[in-house]
């Protein structure tokens, strides 16, 4: 696995080398729209093993698994981005992600494909109108790639946010407490 | 010569023996802070700490601890050697500790990373006025002030001039002197070689495998230590190079013709040319060769040349000796351990026993007709390995409290002291093991109590005596392992808490339960009132015995090692608070349980028993709670998969296709209602990912014997 991310990185490098303005995405499929993922967050793409559910926790982090001895969160996107829940099947795949250190799995309807987007093809997402869409938070910049459109995703954000801000919040009141 | 005098290795060594220097000294000085003086043993041991500390400390080049160190050490060694009669023991005591203080504050600077840039020298003053208060009070010892300089260093004041050499290069001979006392002579030796090693053109050195042979350390301090140099640099840079120090007594340089230089030392048929373009390597693996030959010229030593100007070691007293046989006994049954390497080996132990189960419980076993015989026989053999591997790692990850018991004793000190109460200390049981991560947490919370106690338990002397108590304010704290828990006790018999005011003070904060007297409460459920948060805060509460100050704290970082705490107390004759924490966090003996398909684990330790429910038994509240009657008992029921909104289809709702857990903690009992009972099993507690925020009742996660996560119950968030 190790080796894998080294060889990623390595290419990385060499296409950051050829052309700075380019670099990779993984895209996957939930809901009708398809999202892009910068590819040095991801880990690995499992199938989906049993997942023990944690009780009285946010609806969107599903359980735990159980990876090769390590025991991760996994996260529903569809859930996450408050759409509606969605029947898992074979096609089900969970993309492992590690962000500063903590490691997630996305539970997502579709794996797509890894494409390279060039920066000049991003754009911020829209701003007027519809900032108070919820999804939007999570996503930093839409891409155009041929004629289809990815959503790209910020995995920070993805993670945590609201989260954080909870988090914050107990720690605060603990802290206060002392 | 691009090679640094590499501290890395030596710095951890140096930390750790110093910081356990340090405790012992403090026990030492605990020991005997209420005497009126300290005994001849405790004032050699005190400077003998002092002495290795300045000394490895000299070594690591942090000279503010030496500095301290040595301060001290002039003091205990005009104690030792004046034998004065008027020393205020207690400024002493204040002065040692104070010191004592500063060299831990430093070390932890040094330990994280930061530079050991503490200001020494207020300490230093005061120790130097102590130390005139002290010589000069006592005019009958003057004599004996000329001898108590010995131990100040004195700068050479004989020189031997030579005729300048006609070349650009000159030649010097260099005698070292070092303290008869120095620990680690060759080290130093070694350091000052390297010093000189950037200003020389050519270099010997005797005796020459200093860095290899560290019993050359004896000659080095007997006969002095040698260096031929060829440089350019004059005498005074020599001396400056090599520097004071507080180890090294005298320096001589001298300078001399080339051919002498050449003649090596006047004894030296043993001594080695050293090519400067050599590295380290080279020059060990040269005095490796040379060990061969250590006996001999062992013998050869005490002909010192002539012109040799060594000093007999003044006063090579016969407690040193002591002093180096002792650590050196204890130690050699020791060796210090990373614990980094210990959690490996802990996380390793811990997959063995996950995979052993997967092994053991493997669903190919299950294949009916079968003939395990032997494989059963072989898998018994194994886990019995296990398990004791199991213990072993285990028991080295225990530590006694011996060292954080003495941290309370200096609590105690420190603030009876600052109060003026007269209080007794004592200690039980400290040598009771527990493990690692467990003294971590329980060293504040025990700091609490302790303090509280001595703040708010015991009475002031005037208080004693007006209620008529005669014996001596005393705090007691004790350790005793017993039933797989650790059980530490902080005992006061000071005034105890008042049931009355506290309750009063819990109704003032709305904290006692609509309609229920306060006499249905009972003593204990009234104590745990000051546990929480907030209560203790309060302005009245120095009215009464005041407990309460960081009590919630208190019970927050034992719940971390799940540990409870329980206080017993009467009023008018003090108070025991009482920490029962399990001996181990790692692995626990569980239950596994199945409800709404997912699995769960228990403790085993809180299940009182399993038991089949009729449905006769219950008792339905209209409020929707349930009660059972149990051989005459009620005991509140929990449905463990409606808690957990765990309803799936074949989530069972009669109790009785489930089973009935009883569970006690705290003296309270529950229970609880599960699908079914799968087995009981060994389980390795793993934390829940810190992403999933802390859910009320779960502790934590494991990994079953077939790879799946069951999820470990709190039995105390249930309640």
């Amino acid at each position: 696995m190790d080796e894998l991310k080294r060889q990623e990185e390595e290419l990385m490098d060499i296409s950051e080398e050829d052309e700075a303005q380019k670099s990779k995405y993984m895209t996957f499929k939930s809901g009708n729209e398809y999202f892009g993922l910068k590819i040095q967050y991801v880990n690995e793409i499992i199938q989906i093993p049993s997942i023990t559910a944690i009780p009285r926790t946010e609806e969107y982090i599903k359980g735990l698994i159980n990876l090769r001895g390590k025991i991760i969160p996994v996260i529903d996107v569809r859930l996450r981005f408050k759409q509606e829940a969605f029947e898992y099947d074979d096609r089900t795949c969970i993309i492992v992600v590690m962000v500063e250190d903590v490691v997630v799995g996305l539970i997502v309807e579709q794996i797509a494909d890894v494409i390279e987007i060039r920066d000049e093809n991003i754009l911020p997402p829209p701003k007027a109108g519809r900032s108070d869409r919820v999804d939007h938070k999570f996503v930093y910049g839409i891409a155009r790639v041929g004629n289809s459109v990815k959503l790209l995703l910020d995995p920070d954000k993805l993670l945590n946010d609201e989260d954080f801000a909870a988090i914050e919040q107990t720690n605060n009141m603990i802290s206060m407490k002392e | 010569m691009a090679e640094e005098f590499n501290t890395e290795g030596m710095l951890d060594i140096y930390l750790f023996e110093n910081q356990q220097l340090l405790e012992q000294l403090q026990e030492i000085v605990l020991d005997q802070k209420d005497e009126d003086c300290f005994d001849e043993d405790s004032i050699n041991e005190i400077f003998r700490t002092m002495h290795t500390i300045k000394g490895s400390s000299g070594i690591m080049m942090f000279d503010n601890i030496t500095a301290v160190s040595h301060k001290l050490e002039d003091v205990f060694y005009f104690l030792r050697e004046g034998h004065p009669t008027n020393v205020p023991h207690m400024e002493l005591v204040e002065h040692v500790l104070s010191v004592e203080d500063f060299i831990s504050s430093e070390l932890e600077k040094i330990q994280n990373g930061d530079p050991a840039d503490g200001d020494s020298s207020e300490i230093v003053a005061e120790l130097d006025a102590f130390l005139t208060k002290i010589k000069g009070g006592d005019g009958k010892k003057k004599g004996k002030e000329t001898e108590v300089s010995g131990n100040v260093h004195e700068e050479p004041t004989q020189f031997y001039i030579a005729p300048v050499a006609t070349d650009d290069s000159r030649f010097y001979k260099i005698f070292i002197t070092f303290s008869p006392d120095t620990e680690m002579a060759n080290v130093h030796a070694y350091k000052t070689v390297y010093a000189l090693k950037e200003i020389a053109e050519d270099l010997l050195y005797s005796p020459e495998d200093i860095i290899s042979d560290e019993s050359c350390a004896e000659p080095i301090l007997q006969d002095g230590f040698k260096i031929l140099l060829q440089t350019k640099s004059a005498k005074d840079e020599i001396k400056g190079i090599i520097g004071g120090g507080y180890e090294i007594e005298r320096v001589d340089v001298f300078e001399c013709k080339k051919e002498e230089f050449f003649q090596g030392f006047d004894f030296g048929a043993h001594s080695d040319q050293i090519d400067l373009e050599s590295s380290v390597e080279d020059i060990e693996a040269k005095a490796a060769g040379k060990e061969a030959g250590a006996a001999e010229k062992k013998e050869d030593k005490p002909k010192m040349a002539p012109g040799d100007f060594v000093i007999q070691s003044k006063e090579p007293g016969k407690q040193k000796k002591l002093a180096r046989d002792k650590p050196k006994a204890e130690k050699s049954s020791f060796i210090s351990v990373n614990v980094n390497k210990m959690d490996q080996l802990m996380d390793l132990i811990g997959e063995l026993v996950i995979s052993e189960s997967v092994v053991l419980q493997n669903p190919d076993l299950k294949v009916p007709g079968l003939n395990l015989d032997n494989f059963t026989k072989a898998a018994v053999q194994m886990s019995k390995i296990s398990t004791d591997l199991q213990n072993v790692i285990m028991s080295m990850r225990m530590v006694p409290l011996t060292n954080t018991f003495q941290k309370m004793n200096r609590i105690v000190f420190d603030v009876s002291r600052k109060l003026g109460k007269d209080i007794e200390f004592e200690m039980v049981g400290e040598h009771t093991e527990v493990d690692k991560n467990i003294i971590e947490h329980i060293s504040d919370p025990l700091m609490h109590m302790v303090r509280n106690a001595v703040d708010h338990g015991i009475e002031t002397n005037e208080e004693r005596a007006a209620s008529g108590k005669t014996e001596k304010g005393k705090v007691t704290l004790s350790a005793k392992t017993e039933a797989g828990k650790v059980w530490i006790s902080v005992e006061d018999n000071g005034k105890g808490l008042d049931r009355e005011k506290i309750l009063e003070k819990a109704k003032k904060q709305g904290l006692l339960e609509d309609g229920k007297p306060e006499s249905a409460y009972s003593d204990k459920e009234v104590y745990q009132f000051i546990t929480m948060a907030g209560f203790s805060t309060n302005e009245q509460v120095t009215e009464y015995s005041g407990r309460g100050v960081g009590m919630d704290v208190v019970v927050q970082n034992l719940q971390d090692v799940s540990g409870v705490l329980d206080i017993e107390s009467t009023l008018g004759q003090g108070s025991v608070m009482s920490l029962k924490i399990p001996l181990t966090l790692a692995i626990i003996n569980g239950i596994v349980v199945e409800t709404g398909g997912a699995s769960f684990v228990v403790e085993i330790g809180v299940i009182k028993e399993f038991v089949r429910v009729k449905e006769d038994m219950m008792i339905h509240e209209p409020n929707g709670e349930e009660y059972i009657m149990i051989r005459g008992e009620c005991f509140p029921m929990l449905r463990l998969g409606e808690w957990y909104g765990m309803e799936t289809e074949d989530y069972r709702q009669s109790v009785e296709d489930g089973m009935m857990l009883i569970i006690e903690v705290e003296d309270r009992k529950v229970c609880l209602l599960v699908d079914r009972l799968i087995g009981e099993q060994e389980i390795v507690v793993k934390p829940i990912p810190s992403y999933v925020k802390k859910v009320k009742g779960l502790s934590g996660c494991t990994q079953l014997g077939d790879g799946s996560i069951a999820l470990i119950l709190d039995p105390a968030g249930l309640m």
